[in-house]
């Protein structure tokens, strides 16, 4: 990660890469994406909650796959041609993978496009969403990526 | 490391490595020298080159301030290597040094650190100055060569350098020669440093070029012609004080002594002193150092002294300017044959002659050998002396090696561990990519013939497994370091608790990879601490009350077993009441089940759960709860495990169980349904087809095998990973009887095939996944297989323990 990506989101914008389940749109920060790989053999790893799929090898790293869908309590459906693995790169230098419905494309985020999502108990209660984007009429979610893998 | 310039990094790197060694060396010296509770002179003198070194090298760093401590502790020393002074008070003393320490190791590490300020010492520092004051008063008069320091003479050189010439009297001005570093840049700035750097010390000072502060040209002057400063040293300041600062200020590349004062002729013509021609025998090597041997051995004898040449400790050069011209000492003594006496006392020294008479014309020279064979007895004075200048010997000796001895060969090398890692990783890359080849599907077409190919094959395999033991051997380091540091440890807390503990050692030697020492100095120091702070009884008559012994002992051990390293710490202590923490697990909600049903070592194992502490207060050392199950988790990070064995009333032990090395297990590929595993070999006894006979069911329906009249548990794999096999029936199946000697456990593993035989290079899983606790699941790490598949190594010892 270098300085220029160090500077926050949620007050500057910067590029987010969309991606969709169902008719839910998301957003993750560009500066997390790694790669986006088509879906492939995913070998299980017994005894963990069901949203991890299991590990893939990535060029010689073994990385973690979680289902979007699951995680978000969804249910699965069959992986088709569109679905894809995102490979998120974390500050550690740590690798996971997610699994998402399609990927949509790389926008430019707005400072003035970005809101907080409502700071109360029930709304947002896992805190997944960092911010709401609103952008060419359509509302995004942009999703915390450290509490997605960490908050467990 | 903000604070230097690019290009520093690796000077840096060094630095922190030798300087990091060296304190190592210090607390396992000062250890030692505590318990004995006595100094011998080799102790002295070791940690007085020690601290020179380091004082040396932070100086050519830069970091003044840690070189001002270490010159303040080396100062100390100097006073007790040479005043030899009663010490009273040991026990400051050592403080004093281990603080001094203490301190130097944290400001490496901060070092280390981004945002580098650098840490006043100078609270400690003069500390030293008035424990080393009040040791030279103790000791009464001492000689001129020493100077008591006091506090505001921080940046004061040591004392104890060679006083080039005692003749130093009233108005005389020092001139000093000074060149920076080529390319140092702004060259007056620099001069102006180091001008700042002694207005403190000297009465007079005046320089050239004058203009410095104000007019950058005369940069220019100073490369071409050197900058001078004439200096007059302040009264509590000594030339030679001054002198060292010029040399140890920043960038300064060399520096000459020009002086007035120096050879004496505006205040003693060199006429008036004795001059005697020194040689030495030859092939003596480092002359130079011998010379200030002599040097040192006669200057107290010598109301003046000089000698040429000049620079003879800090210029290994002039060795062969003293082979080519010899070594000539002018003096001005009471008896000059006295003088000569103590010169040929000297070592190595083959011949010295008085080649003139202070006021007289020359002696005939060169032809007094039976003058040397009649100075038989050596002054009296020089009988202690030689002792002190042969143990400072070394200290020099070290620094000009690499000049004199260059042809010196080195057996030993330091190379980075990131290096290290990147070899072991190709290494595994490497061993994959065989795998890949010798599995190759292009070779399973029929009717090929192979038979050179697999002869290859085989070869390869064999040097690489040469290549991978080679490689592993080079990371392997013994476990004494990681031990020795408890040392100190202990040591401290012993004072501050004023507890009593033996510290014992057992099978330090065992070697482990180098990454996982890394690994275990943190957890090692959380068990001793808790071992000290908790375990052992607050008083001794608790101890014999209880009949034990009134001293109190920990112990670390080490030793192989099948693949891993165990490391156990015991104490003979008060052990850990369950019921207590029983009672703490409840308080704070961690309990899962009724109390009864809990055995002893998942009450003990509790201790190691996050945000679980038995004492009630919170020491320094321990009890804020978070000290155990960081070290869980540090050891989990080295695919370790750690457990816990208390009996109230009698001690506790931690062991920690740790692989050899993390990366590379000659595995067994099983099948279980979809999933492959990877069993490490080590492990396995032998795998067999079952015959209906040999399964039995106990009364709760859990199936066992009979082997040869002994019978073991049957474990189904797919039933511990909730997998689905392939098929349930047992008959379909192989059994693989597994025996993990650590834990003097066997059982037998239910798989549907054996696939076959493989070197893996272990993965750890991500740390995502460490959240779920596979380890204790039973899965070691991951592994990527020839056709690029993944497969998970089993930890058999957590899968039996399960059962």
């Amino acid at each position: 990660m270098n300085e220029e990506n160090v500077k926050d989101f949620s007050t500057e914008g910067g590029e987010a890469l969309l991606f969709s389940i169902d008719d839910t749109v998301y957003g993750i920060e560009i500066k997390y994406i790694n790669e986006i790989i088509s879906i492939e053999d995913i070998t299980v790893v017994p005894k963990v909650p069901d949203y991890i799929k299991g590990v893939i090898n990535l060029r010689g790293k073994i990385v973690p796959i979680i289902s979007v869908r699951r995680r978000f309590g969804k249910e699965e459906i069959p992986y088709d041609e569109r679905t894809c693995i995102i490979v998120l790169e974390f500050d550690d230098g740590n690798f996971v993978g997610i699994i998402v419905d399609r990927v949509r494309e790389v926008t430019i985020v707005k400072p003035e496009e970005i809101c907080l999502p409502p700071d109360c108990k029930k709304v947002n209660a896992n805190k997944y969403i960092k911010n709401i984007i609103e952008s060419d009429g359509e509302i995004k979610q942009l999703l915390n990526c450290e509490k997605l893998i960490s908050d467990i | 490391m903000a604070k230097f310039e690019a290009g520093m990094e690796n000077m840096v790197d060094m630095y922190i490595f030798e300087t990091t060694s060296l304190l190592e060396q210090l607390d396992q010296i000062l250890m030692k020298t505590e318990n004995e509770s006595s100094f011998g002179s080799e102790d002295i003198n070791e940690i007085f080159r020690t601290m020179h070194t380091i004082k040396g090298s932070s100086s050519m760093m830069g970091l003044e301030n840690m070189s001002h401590l270490a010159h303040a502790v080396e100062d100390m020393f100097f006073i007790i290597r040479e005043d030899n002074p009663e010490i009273t008070d040991k026990k400051t003393l050592f403080d004093l040094v281990f603080t001094a320490s203490d301190l130097l190791k944290t400001e490496i590490e901060l070092l280390q650190e981004d945002e580098y300020t650098p840490t006043d010492f100078s609270g400690h520092m003069s500390k030293i100055e008035a424990y080393a004051k009040a040791l030279k008063d103790g000791e009464g008069a001492a000689p001129a060569a020493v100077q008591t320091k006091t506090a505001s003479a921080e940046a004061a050189a040591p004392a104890g350098k060679t006083i080039k010439v005692i003749s130093n009297s009233g108005d005389s001005m020092t001139t000093v020669k000074i060149y920076f570093e080529d390319d140092c840049k702004m060259e007056n700035l620099r001069a102006l440093l180091v001008v700042n750097n002694i207005k403190s010390e000297c009465a007079a000072l005046t320089y050239e070029p004058a203009d410095i502060e104000d007019n950058p040209d005369s940069a220019k002057a100073i490369i071409d012609n050197g900058f001078v400063i004439h200096f007059r040293p302040a009264a509590d300041a000594t030339q030679d004080a001054v002198i060292d600062i010029i040399g140890n200020s920043l960038n300064v590349k060399s520096y000459e002594v020009t002086d007035a004062a120096d050879s004496g002729t505006k205040e003693v013509p060199l006429a008036s002193l004795s001059e005697a021609k020194v040689t030495f025998v030859e092939d003596c090597k480092m002359e130079n150092l011998r010379a200030l041997m002599v040097v040192n051995n006669i200057r107290e004898s010598c109301e003046l002294l000089a000698f040429s040449p000049e620079d003879i400790e800090n210029d290994p050069a002039t060795a062969q300017a003293i082979i080519d011209n010899g070594f000539t000492v002018y003096f001005k003594a009471a008896e000059d044959q006295a003088i000569v006496d103590m010169i040929k006392a000297t070592p190595n020294v083959k011949d010295a002659v008085l080649v003139r008479k202070g006021g007289e014309a020359p002696v005939a020279d060169k032809k007094a050998p039976e003058k040397a064979a009649e100075a038989a007895a050596p002054a009296p004075k020089a009988e202690e002396k030689p002792a002190a200048a042969k143990a400072a010997e070394p200290k020099d000796a070290k620094k000009a090696a690499p000049a004199v001895s260059g042809g010196a060969k080195q057996s030993l090398i330091s190379v980075n561990l990131n290096k290290l890692d990147q070899l072991l990783d190709i290494v595994g890359e490497i061993v994959i990519t065989e795998a890949m080849v010798t599995s190759s599907p292009d070779l399973k077409v029929k009717g090929l013939k192979l038979d050179n190919f697999q002869k290859a094959a085989r070869q390869l395999r064999k040097l690489n497994s040469e290549l991978q033991e080679t490689v592993m051997s080079i990371r392997m380091v013994p476990l004494s370091g990681a031990f020795n540091k408890m040392t100190r440890i202990v040591r401290d807390m012993k004072v501050k608790l004023n507890k009593d503990v033996d510290l014992v050692f057992e099978g330090e030697e065992t070697e482990v990879d180098k990454s996982i020492i890394d690994n275990l100095n943190d957890p090692l120091m959380h068990m001793v601490r808790n071992s000290m702070d908790h375990g052992i009884e607050d008083t001794s008559e608790e101890r014999i009350a209880k009949g034990k012994p009134a001293k109190g002992k920990i112990t670390l051990s080490a030793y192989n077993s099948s693949g891993e390293v165990i490391i156990c710490v015991t104490d003979d202590g008060q052990g850990i009441n369950p019921e207590k923490v029983l009672d703490k697990a409840e308080k704070n909600g961690m309990l899962t089940k009724p109390r009864s049903e809990y055995t002893d070592k998942e009450i003990f194992n509790m201790i190691m759960l996050p945000g679980f502490s038995t004492n009630e207060e919170v020491t320094e050392y321990s009890g804020r709860g978070v000290g155990m199950d960081v070290v869980k988790k540090n050891i989990e990070k080295t695919g370790g495990t750690v457990s816990v064995d208390s009996k109230w009333g009698e001690g506790t032990q931690f062991t920690i169980k740790i692989p050899l090395s993390l990366s590379i297990v000659d595995g067994m590929e099983i099948s279980v349904g979809q999933s492959i595993f990877t069993i490490p070999i080590g492990v396995i006894k032998e795998s067999f087809k079952i015959k209906p006979n040999q399964l039995l069911k106990d009364t709760n329906g859990s199936e066992m095998v009979m082997i040869r009249g002994e019978c073991y548990p049957l474990i189904r794999l797919y039933d511990v990973f909730d997998l689905k096999p392939s098929s349930t029936d047992i008959n379909d199946g192989i059994i693989i009887l597994v025996e993990v000697e650590s834990e003097g456990k066997s059982a037998c593993l239910l798989a549907d095939e054996l696939i076959g035989e493989q070197q893996v290079v272990v993965k750890p899983f991500s740390p995502m996944l460490n959240n779920f606790n596979v380890k204790e699941n039973g899965m070691a790490g991951c592994s990527i297989l020839g056709d690029g598949s993944i497969t998970i190594i089993l930890d058999i010892g957590n899968i039996i323990s399960d059962f």
